[in-house]
């Protein structure tokens, strides 16, 4: 079985920065990466664009072409649709690679598990014609597929980022509905002197609502009570907005409110994890370095909590150097200046991420459902009223919950429920998310044959001979 | 805080006593230093299995299968009870002549509820099975249910009778101080007539407190789960020889198992899986149902199970102490019990007796093995 030095999964920003840098330093380091090509979420298809005219959306996309093709260039081992289904605290990791269970060994292991958006769960979410603004996203960038006519319902960047790339490639947007009520706007100005200091950032941010502005597209503010209409499938959407109820017309809703780390490798793994009260959601506890609570384990991007994909880059360098370190490649005093810039950008980032969270904080009416029959859990099909009648039995633990509603026992592996059941148990039970917990999760982190795991060990077996 | 009995392990043993002292009127606390059904209970199986039960298990077991066809009315609650027919398959000649040479056994001692039956009826009851098998021994009385539901539904019917379960509390020290029984909790304090033991993988500890000794150890029994399937295999399997064992339920999924054990780290109250045996199981699987090769594994675990020398578990009084009862150690092989258990415990606590012969599941059993 091969060891590395350290073995990356996942190659978005965080993970392609931290590979160049460690294979630049001479380290043996493997990047496993579910996709075909290098470049994560941010940077999908950055440097095989199907679209014709790619640079539309935007600067930062652009960027990631150039990061992929020093990372293509580094010399770390990239091996692409390497699907980890297991990864072990011993630093052992199972993956799925062209139909076959591997296995390989590394001293330390990096994850780079990256973001996934927040559920919505308003009445009908769940309705065919309903997507979120990643989807939206996704099928721009590998596909160059877009939904003509869509709503836009939500809040916070990466929604203002999709409508107006939406709105450069020409493409029809029936309305945007933005929930970010009014009170954040308060709440945010006193952070808004320092978040200045990033006055970069601001200034991009700025520049996606006035071009959206400008489109003249019907744009709708402090929107509430939110429900996709349709039976079948979406068919519009239904909100109230300055006093009066609306309703817009579209076959597809895209909905969005922010995003959260992906939990699932660093929660199988059984690293520690807190509640980050600010973004209102789960993320691993790490050191500067992005060290975990198990020393040989880091984690860096957005799934050490959100930071976007500048501010992955950096993490993603540290984390190297500070690995590079304990591998003894380099000195704590090399580590510590190398390291000395990076960490300087991170904290800077800081204030304008505060702001940012603090006007675009999910709101509690769009995190949880209202209603008893809107659905929680789409792999097991449980609704609100299902969980509410499996917490009145005594299940007052997420697990308990899950064991006896089923709730995040299907295929996502609480992907989509997770946070849900944890807001709803500490609503519930009046105590703080941090008191009620989280699913325990375990390998794989996706479904896996059983012919494909029947394999495992005879194919190891064969490799070693 | 006070009671007339103090049980300690809210597993379903500890549930099931529960509710039967309740019934009967008695004032009952649970304590579980996780919540109930955390453990072995609520994450096993759920076979509920009379055929081939260790023949000192038979008498009990049969009992406690009598009462599971009613267990849901009995409790209020939904145990997740289905009656399915048990079916382990006999994969060659030599597996044929195993059973016979059971229901031999069985006969003598006026067990009938097992029967042989051929190649002709195994692939009746099993279309899917590969033709090489020969035949089986099945059991009708036999079934399945959800293991944390059913845990549940003796906690809830228990706390209907008055019972209380306190989840989260630890004990952590016992001492019998006069006719009382003192307990520690992390939380609370306790007083107690008598004492029950329930405590699962944790059982030799609170022996120990009471001032037993046993040779008790535990394992982390692996579990794998499919997403759902097109329904293929009515009855509940297992294997006479072979490490195989799966039943589909009603929405399709398919349960693997086949006592195969991961890692168990009692210590940090986790399990880590072995995934080369894990492999071996499923290898087995689609060796003798092809059509399961092609299944999605969607979720794989394990729990912590407390197992004794000798496979049966301990039930019935402390030998060193008054007003104390064990039920613990059943050796992967307990959730079906838990029925009759929970009724044997309260006739001797209420009444010092009950109906079976418990000499079998005696605590000291080995203290009187000389090596």
């Amino acid at each position: 079985m091969k060891a590395f030095d350290c073995a990356i999964v996942g190659a978005g920003p965080a993970g392609m920065s931290a590979a160049i840098e460690l294979a630049q330093a001479g380290a043996d380091v493997v990047v496993l990466d579910r996709a075909d090509r290098a470049g994560g979420q941010i940077y999908r298809s950055a440097a095989d664009s199907p679209l014709p005219d790619a640079a539309r959306l935007g600067p930062d996309y652009a960027a990631g072409a150039d990061l992929i093709t020093r990372f293509e260039q580094s010399g770390a081992t990239h091996l692409a649709g390497a699907d980890a289904w297991h990864l072990g605290d011993d630093g052992r990791i199972l993956f799925s690679y062209q139909g076959e269970t591997r296995e390989l060994h590394c001293r330390e292991m990096l994850l780079c598990p990256g973001a996934m958006e927040r559920p919505m769960p308003i009445p009908g979410w769940t309705l065919p014609g309903v997507m979120t603004a990643g989807a939206a996203q996704v099928m721009l960038k590998s596909d160059a597929v877009v939904a003509d006519g869509a709503v836009f319902a939500g809040s916070g960047p990466l929604l203002y980022l999709i409508v107006a790339q939406y709105l450069r490639l020409g493409v029809q947007v029936a309305a945007l509905v933005d929930t970010t009520p009014r009170q954040h706007f308060f709440d945010a100005v006193p952070l808004m002197p320092r978040a200045l200091q990033q006055v970069g950032n601001l200034r991009k941010g700025l520049s996606l609502l006035r071009e959206i502005r400008a489109s003249g597209v019907a744009t709708y503010r402090y929107a509430e009570k939110l429900e996709v209409i349709g039976n079948d499938r979406a068919t519009g959407l239904r909100f109230a907005a300055s006093g009066r109820q609306h309703e817009v017309s579209a076959d597809t809703v895209f909905l969005h409110h922010g995003v959260q780390p992906n939990l699932n490798m660093s929660r199988a793994m059984g690293l520690a994890h807190h509640w980050n009260s600010g973004q209102m959601c789960w993320q691993v506890t790490v050191d500067a370095f992005g060290q975990s609570s198990v020393p040989h384990v880091s984690v860096g991007g957005d799934g050490a909590g959100i930071i976007g994909a500048d501010g992955a880059r950096a993490a993603g360098r540290v984390a190297a150097q500070n690995i590079l370190f304990r591998l003894g490649r380099i000195s704590k005093a090399d580590r510590n200046q190398r390291v000395r810039a990076d960490l300087n950008d991170l904290s800077a980032l800081k204030p304008f991420r505060r702001f940012i969270d603090c006007l675009y904080r999910p709101t509690e009416a769009l995190r949880l459902p209202r209603d008893a029959e809107t659905l929680v859990c789409r792999c097991e099909e449980q609704t609100l009223g299902d969980l509410r009648k499996g917490f009145e039995q005594g299940a007052r633990d997420p697990n308990a919950l899950k064991s006896l509603t089923r709730c995040g026992m299907g295929p996502c592996q609480g992907r989509q429920c997770g946070h849900v059941v944890t807001g709803l148990l500490a609503q519930w039970r009046a105590e703080s998310p941090e008191e009620v917990g989280y699913y325990r999760l375990r390998s794989p982190q996706r479904l896996l044959t059983l012919d494909e795991l029947g394999r495992y060990g005879t194919v190891q077996a064969e490799a070693a001979k | 805080m006070k009671a007339d009995v103090l049980i300690i392990g809210g597993g379903i043993q500890g549930c099931a006593t529960a509710y039967h002292l309740a019934r009967k009127g008695a004032s009952v606390i649970v304590v579980e230093k996780d919540y109930s059904g955390r453990h072995a209970s609520g994450v096993n199986a759920g076979g509920v299995r009379l055929l081939g039960r260790d023949m000192a298990e038979v008498p009990l077991s049969k009992a406690s299968m009598e009462m599971w066809q009613t267990l849901d009315e009995d409790l209020g609650h939904d145990t997740g009870f289905r009656r399915q027919t048990l079916v382990n398959i006999a994969v060659d000649e030599m597996d044929l002549a195993t059973a016979q040479a059971r229901e031999a056994k069985m006969h003598d001692a006026g067990f009938t509820h097992e029967r042989i039956i051929d190649q002709v009826e195994l692939r009746e009851r099993l279309p899917h099975v590969s033709p090489g098998c020969v035949g089986g021994v099945i059991s009708d009385l036999d079934g399945y249910a959800i293991p944390f539901k059913a845990t549940s539904a003796f906690r809830l019917a228990a706390e209907n009778y008055g019972a209380q379960v306190i989840e989260g509390e630890d004990i952590l020290g016992l001492r019998r101080v006069g006719d009382a029984w003192l307990a520690q909790g992390a939380r609370h304090r306790y007083e107690a007539e008598t004492v029950v033991n329930c405590a699962g993988a944790w059982a030799d500890k609170v022996a120990l407190m009471i001032g037993d000794n046993v040779p008790l150890s535990h394992a982390a029994p692996m579990l794998m789960i499919t997403a759902r399937m097109p329904h293929f295999a009515k009855p509940v399997v297992g294997a006479i020889s072979r490490q195989l064992s799966f039943k589909q339920f009603e929405n399709g999924t398919v349960l693997i198992g086949g006592g195969a054990k991961g890692f168990a780290d009692r210590a940090n109250n986790r399990t880590r899986l072995d995934y080369a045996k894990l492999a071996a199981a499923c290898r087995t699987t689609a060796e003798f149902f092809p059509i399961m090769r092609k299944a999605s594994i969607n979720r794989m675990w394990a729990g912590l199970e407390a197992y004794m020398p000798d496979n049966l578990p301990v039930i019935g009084p402390a030998v060193n102490a008054s007003r104390a009862f064990h039920a613990f150690g059943f050796s992967a092989h307990g959730f079906q019990m838990g029925p009759v258990v929970g009724q044997v415990l309260a006739d001797l606590v209420t009444g010092g007796q009950c109906r079976f012969n418990l000499s079998p599941f005696r605590i000291d059993r080995f203290d009187r093995k000389v090596l």
